[in-house]
């Protein structure tokens, strides 16, 4: 698509969400999103495997990587530890060496260096992520097996958290810590797990009767939103991580699903069939009524995922295909973002989105850059993964 | 929206629809944040009224029986293990072993898990009842065959039942886990309202993780197949009656 007709189809969406008068939205917000530009980086004096690594990282950040000819460029030097001189135009922005730890980690490094000097952001190169990986082989109950997986970000280093030959589902991390939830179905029922990564130690924290799954852990580890169905319906709960009986914060006679937290932990976003068709609400964790979000007619929306900086709610339309959607946090018009896929997990730094490609049993995860629309792979996610939450 | 705020609106686009015949540069793209996200406030005190915790005898999971441990996550290099500033420092951090939840607090008309039995999914096999999509209402072609369930529960006091929820393939899989539930339960209160004690009944969804075999396909066929509540039967043996 030309930038001409992309920038008409944005305000084609401005125009329509500018008739149609919506209570809380900020007008100011602009989102140009898919409309910035990659930019080029050359890359030289590094080996191979340290380039792949390196040209992953930038290009996932919406660099293009090239052998000559940019203005930027990154040079490596003698010796067996990374290093890397970057220059724009000719002059130096820095030269620095990552001695200590392996080559990945000093590849990642260095790039999340470059990052930081020319788009100003933290980088995302030694970030982590886990997912859920169907293995291929079926338990004793006839189930398709499914594992947690925790790997690098760019699906480096895998290591399963699982190896129960059940139905493991639904990680999300505990922010901060080497810590995760997930759902299992270990027990024959869904139920949901609090596990330690540093000790693998874990227990069952909510198995109630009926559905327990979709745990989403407040900013500051304390709390956790689930779905449970114990009094008849599939609402949503909030519970101490401590232990304790949960709150319930929605009494629809509906269904609710897939919570996240804002940033500040005062609002939790959710889907909910309370009014049709799947829409997007928002609640406080101290209770009160579960309000619509305005998403500018779009409907059938799940899996909302909101960004560290606040801004934005990613979150999946799911009307007969899957794509990825953007709403600013207070409710709005919402952007398409003209990607295929399902199940959004922001990064740490709000720039880029990891989600799910394709489908059937091959389903993998992918890297969307917001501002660019780059998409990349994860690579040693084709065997049929999903369902992937990014730490924070 | 105030008329002069929408009029002002429109102006701005109308003149941007003029220039976008145009190629330029693309808009300022919005500033990045720089920094770490904004501090949490602390959460509502939940601590000072909570009930003392207890472990539910019932649950046999909770205080490491049964539950095994799960794997340890080793990362491979400390060196990187606390980078970004805190943003991600998944490397050594206390050790936090979560109490578990309190169970005991539970609405009793949602039943307990039935003790393990002779697990039978062939006597209700023609029960099944089907869906409509992205639906949980049980269709009036179905009644019968919740009322031929009903009545066969009744009839087999030593028996529980177990009512799955499932999903076709066109729904997201969080989604479809509480679609499958909201199934379930539908088929559940049904039963309860034709005489088949509550506590008789549990259900388990699966969302769309269970197609039926040689359903697979993306078309309506299949689709149809995939949208049901099957009905599983646990006996108790004789000896535990």
């Amino acid at each position: 698509m030309t930038p001409v007709s992309r920038r008409s189809s944005l305000i084609l969406v401005a125009a329509l969400w500018a008739a149609i008068p919506v209570l809380g939205s900020d007008p100011s917000i602009e989102i140009d999103i898919k409309a910035g530009k990659t930019r080029p980086i050359a890359l030289a004096g590094y080996s191979p495997e340290v380039e792949r690594i390196l040209s992953f990282d930038l290009r996932v950040v919406g660099f293009e990587v090239v052998r000559s000819g940019a203005n930027l460029e990154l040079r490596g030097g003698a010796g067996p530890d990374v290093q890397g001189t970057l220059t724009e135009g000719g002059t130096a922005r820095f030269s620095r060496a990552y001695p200590g730890g392996g080559l990945r980690s000093q590849a990642h490094a260095l790039a999340d260096d470059v990052v930081k000097e020319i788009l100003h952001i933290p980088g995302i190169a030694r970030t982590r992520i886990a997912f859920r990986r169907f293995t291929g082989g079926r338990s004793e109950r006839g189930d398709r097996i499914s594992e947690i997986v925790v790997s690098d970000y760019d699906g480096a280093n895998q290591v399963a958290v699982t190896s129960d030959n059940n139905v493991a589902l639904a990680p999300a991390w505990v922010p901060g810590r080497l810590a995760l939830y997930y759902t299992s179905y270990r027990s024959r029922y869904p139920d949901i797990y609090s596990h330690d990564l540093t000790t693998g130690s874990r227990t069952i924290f909510a198995q109630f009767p009926g559905l327990n799954t979709s745990a989403a852990i407040s900013p500051d580890g304390r709390r956790v939103a689930m779905i449970l169905s114990k009094t008849g319906h599939p609402n949503l709960w909030v519970g101490d991580a401590g232990g304790g009986a949960p709150q319930q914060l929605t009494k629809s006679l509906e269904m609710e699903a897939s919570p996240c937290w804002s940033p500040d932990g005062r609002t939790i976003c959710f889907t909910s069939t309370a009014e049709g068709k799947a829409a997007l609400f928002t609640v406080s964790p101290a209770g009160g009524a579960m309000r619509r979000l305005s998403t500018g007619g779009i409907l059938n929306c799940t899996e909302p995922d909101w960004s560290p900086d606040g801004r934005f709610i990613a979150f999946t339309r799911a009307s007969g295909e899957f794509s990825l959607y953007l709403v600013p946090a207070a409710g709005g018009a919402a952007t398409d973002l003209r990607t295929p896929g399902e199940d959004p997990s922001w990064s740490p730094n709000s720039r880029t989105l990891i989600f799910t490609r394709g489908r059937d049993q091959q389903r993998r995860l992918s890297l969307l850059d917001v501002q660019t629309g780059h998409v990349e792979d994860v690579p040693g996610t084709t065997g049929n993964c999903s369902q992937p939450s990014w730490a924070r | 929206m105030s008329r002069l705020k929408r009029s002002g609106i429109f102006a701005l686009i109308f003149s941007a629809l003029l220039a976008a015949g145009c190629a330029h540069k693309p808009k300022n793209i919005t500033d990045l944040p720089h920094g770490s996200a904004p501090a949490p406030t602390p959460p509502p005190d939940y601590g000072a009224t909570q009930p003392p915790i207890r472990p539910n005898p019932n649950n046999a999971g909770n205080t490491g029986t049964g539950v095994g441990p799960g794997n340890v996550f080793n990362p491979r290099d400390n060196t990187h293990a606390n980078d970004l500033g805190g943003q991600n420092n998944p490397g050594n951090q206390q050790v936090v072993v979560p109490a578990p939840i309190d169970t005991t607090a539970q609405d009793p008309s949602l039943g307990q898990r039935p003790p393990p039995g002779v697990e039978d999914r062939e006597t209700l096999k023609g029960d099944t009842v089907y869906f409509d999509y992205d639906k949980s209402a049980i269709k009036n072609s179905e009644y019968a065959k919740v009322g031929a369930v009903a009545e066969y529960i009744k009839g087999h006091p030593e028996s529980n039942l177990i009512v799955e929820g499932h999903c076709d393939e066109r729904g997201t899989e969080e989604y479809n886990r509480a679609l499958g539930e909201r199934r379930a339960l539908a088929i559940r209160e049904r039963l309860v309202n034709l005489g088949v004690r509550s506590d008789k009944i549990t259900t388990i969804s699966y969302g769309k993780d269970r197609p039926v075999p040689g359903a697979e396909g993306h078309n309506d066929d299949s689709w149809s197949k995939n949208r049901r509540g099957e009905f599983v039967i646990e006996a108790q043996s004789p000896s535990l009656k």
